[in-house]
């Protein structure tokens, strides 16, 4: 049976995501502040602060233990702050860079460990088009998504030789607590700038990152994109 | 607890797994002195990640401790504990028995 780690599942795109992997038949470890609520024998919540590096290296290590090893790891916890670049308190800055950034990279290191010995795996990063269109009062929160991007590069010319692929998956605007303190002006104008001008449902959200997770053809170190970002 | 002979043995062993899987046979004839990496190293950086990270699983299967052994500690010292095998087994005691 295959096993996921996934990140942020206590609410929004990371619950989706832990519930439609379940329905796939995969064995969930879903890692967040606060326990999910989810409820399926194949779900196992585990409450852990990911910038806190000692606790993901103990955790992930457990779970590594306590399974036939991990096949998937899904960066998805993230945080968002929107404000105007001068106005954005260093302190905001930080923040997101431990989340967004220092989160994942601990957590693929802990994982990439145990996938290193198995000699394969998936990791996925979940990344944003906010990236590519340098999105105006997103600086904080564009520069720590960067930071993850310029990770998943890195790390998929590292681990490519030990059999494990990393990808990462940009996604538009969702309607969860990540965007509602984004207006909806600038929501409409940045779906009209990917070519979705609908916007992207949870559901569609969720069947592009498994679509991706089922592709035998997925190049390892690409960035791929819901909706259009050139 | 872990003895030098004991740590020795787990890097000797993993290393003869390691010759096969790596196409390496020249692994199959090392001893304390064998250079890992660096100058006229037997593994390249790939194989140096692969033996570290089945060391520290090999080291929780056999004496119940999570270690890390590439960590700030390791990194820091002027003779890096991945230069030789005897450094490397020295380096495997001096971590188990810390914890």
């Amino acid at each position: 049976m295959s096993q996921a780690i996934l990140t942020g599942t206590s609410r929004g795109l990371g619950r989706a995501l832990a519930l439609k992997l379940l329905e796939c038949g995969w064995t969930v470890h879903g890692l967040a502040r606060e326990n999910s609520d989810i409820n399926h024998p194949r779900f196992h919540s585990h409450a852990i602060d990911i910038t806190h590096e000692p606790s993901v290296q103990s955790t992930i290590a457990k779970i590594g233990q306590s399974s036939q090893g991990i096949d998937l790891l899904i960066n998805n916890a993230g945080s968002a702050s929107m404000n105007a670049l001068l106005l954005t308190p260093g302190s905001v800055a930080e923040s997101l860079m431990r989340t967004n950034y220092l989160g994942a990279f601990y957590c693929l290191q802990a994982v990439g460990k145990s996938m290193v010995r198995q000699r394969k795996g998936l990791i996925i990063n979940i990344t944003t088009v906010a990236v590519p269109l340098a999105l105006a009062g997103e600086a904080a929160y564009v520069a720590s998504k960067a930071a993850l991007d310029a990770l998943t590069k890195v790390a998929a010319t590292e681990l490519l030789p030990h059999g494990i692929k990393v990808v990462g998956l940009g996604l538009g605007p969702i309607d969860t607590r990540l965007t509602r303190a984004v207006s909806q002006n600038k929501l409409a104008e940045i779906n009209q700038r990917i070519k979705r001008p609908q916007g992207t449902t949870l559901d569609e959200a969720t069947a592009f990152i498994s679509e991706k997770i089922n592709d035998p053809q997925l190049a390892s170190g690409q960035i791929y994109y819901l909706g259009q970002v050139t | 607890m872990i003895t030098r002979k004991q740590s020795l043995d787990l890097v000797l062993q993993r290393l003869g797994s390691l010759a096969l899987e790596l196409g390496k046979p020249a692994l199959l004839n090392v001893d304390e002195s064998t250079h890992l990496f660096g100058d006229a190293a037997h593994l390249d950086s790939i194989g140096l990640v692969t033996l570290i990270a089945d060391l520290e699983q090999d080291i929780f299967n056999q004496f119940g401790k999570r270690v890390t052994l590439a960590d700030e500690k390791a990194m820091s010292r002027l003779t890096s504990p991945f230069r030789r095998v005897g450094l490397l087994a020295d380096y495997i005691v001096e971590v188990v028995n810390a914890k």
